[in-house]
């Protein structure tokens, strides 16, 4: 996890970590959004149908697997506006890392988790896919510290 | 004076701006339509999803429509040619008319109000919703997977729906004549054989493919053109419907010059 004092050292750090990931890079972003007129089981399964011309019902099966990690196979065939914050939160995660290679960016989550009151879920969720990942980073603002609990911060220079 | 000059200048070099544009946009779609690795499970998927909601949910209205306005329409045609005597000129004039000019037109302008107007919308919400972005950010070409299986499925559309169009006028046909002409089928289907100009169909083909290409790809390029902001929508497809409409006329404007040169 790294902190920035503000958007202004944010944004730039956001560009070059952009830029390192190239082609691996799992972006979870509030300004990146699930494409709303597809449903769940679409948004995920269409980057291994893209990125590696996966038939679709082995890409499906593939994104079943990743949704019952999190016990949320309910929301397969639910679209975007649907799914409460918590579920989004995953959706988008699991849809990042389904990028091969995958180098996962999760930038201010709590623009996507508002109301989150458990000071855990960041830590529980990411282990329950820390197995396909090749990095992840989750960055923020030095507030909201407290709301990741048990995620070490980054100290190096950035 | 020069104000009025100024402004007319300024509105023919957007106006040339904007035509050069549509039709690089064209050239670079044309020839993603020839690259293998543009087709792949998730484009496929698209296609299909776009022939079923253009051409197969369309059909019951699409049948009504044709055979509401078809049939009628050369009903009165032998009606208007039995009246001067040119009982056999019907299969030139059905041929000519209803097959070449009419079913086309129908077509396509039943398909630009109901699916060039949603794809138009449909972009311009994804622009506004950052959903291109996010089509961006995990390296999914906008153009394979978006652009290419609505143009596709637009070509397919139009060249399909007007045949069934035509098939149906020509239906209708074989009814009227037996009634007003007195003609049997075998008199009826052998005329129009006779009366059936390959160079005229060719033209019907290439007309369909560039209607299909075009109302497919303006809403497309006007959907691109939304802002970020919700009122960018209705601005993007009014202009981009206005600008279909411009193709359509100006594609049947040259086809028509192209079949009497």
């Amino acid at each position: 996890m790294r902190l920035f004092p503000g958007e202004e050292s944010l944004e730039p750090a956001l560009r070059k970590l952009v830029a390192q990931c190239g082609e691996g890079l799992g972006l979870v972003a509030a300004d990146v959004p699930l494409i709303s007129n597809l449903d769940i089981l679409g948004n995920l399964a269409l980057i291994k149908q893209y990125r590696e011309d996966l038939p679709k019902h082995n890409a499906e099966s593939l994104v079943l697997s990743y949704l019952r990690r999190f016990d949320l196979e309910r929301i397969a065939y639910r679209r975007n506006p649907a799914l409460t914050a918590e579920e989004r939160f995953c959706a988008m995660l699991v849809r990042a890392v389904l990028v091969p290679e995958a180098c996962v960016v999760i930038d201010r989550p709590l623009k996507i988790l508002p109301d989150l009151q458990n000071n855990r879920f960041f830590h529980d969720t990411l282990m329950k896919v820390a197995d396909s990942w090749s990095s992840c980073v989750i960055i923020d603002y030095p507030w909201n510290r407290e709301r990741y609990e048990n995620i070490p911060v980054a100290d190096d220079e950035f | 004076m020069q104000a009025a000059i100024e402004r007319i200048g300024e509105t023919s070099i957007r106006t040339a701006r904007s035509f050069y544009e549509t039709l690089a946009f064209s050239s670079l779609v044309f020839f993603k339509l020839f690259d293998r690795k543009s087709f792949n499970s998730a484009m496929r998927m698209v296609l299909v999803n776009q022939i079923y909601f253009t051409s197969v949910q369309v059909l019951p209205l699409f049948i009504a429509v044709s055979i509401l306005f078809g049939s009628p329409i050369v009903g009165i045609t032998l009606q208007i040619l039995k009246h001067f005597g040119l009982a056999d000129r019907m299969g030139s004039v059905l041929m000519g008319f209803v097959v070449t000019e009419l079913s086309p037109f129908m077509t396509v302008l039943l398909i630009a109000l109901r699916s060039s107007s949603a794809i138009n919308a449909e972009i311009a919400v994804m622009k506004v919703n950052r959903e291109l972005k996010t089509l961006d950010v995990f390296r999914i070409d906008v153009l394979d997977y978006l652009f290419l299986p609505r143009i596709i499925n637009g070509i397919l559309s139009i060249v399909c729906l007007s045949s069934l169009f035509s098939i149906l006028a020509l239906a209708s046909g074989a009814v009227f004549s037996r009634y007003l002409l007195d003609m049997s089928f075998d008199d009826y289907t052998t005329l129009l054989f006779l009366s059936a100009d390959f160079s005229d169909l060719f033209i019907l083909l290439v007309k369909c493919i560039f209607l299909g290409f075009f109302i497919t790809l303006i809403p497309i390029r006007f959907g691109l053109r939304a802002t970020h902001e919700l009122t960018s929508i209705p601005i993007s497809v009014l202009n981009g419907m206005v600008k279909v409409f411009i193709a359509i006329v100006i594609i049947e404007v040259i086809s028509l010059l192209l079949r009497f040169i």
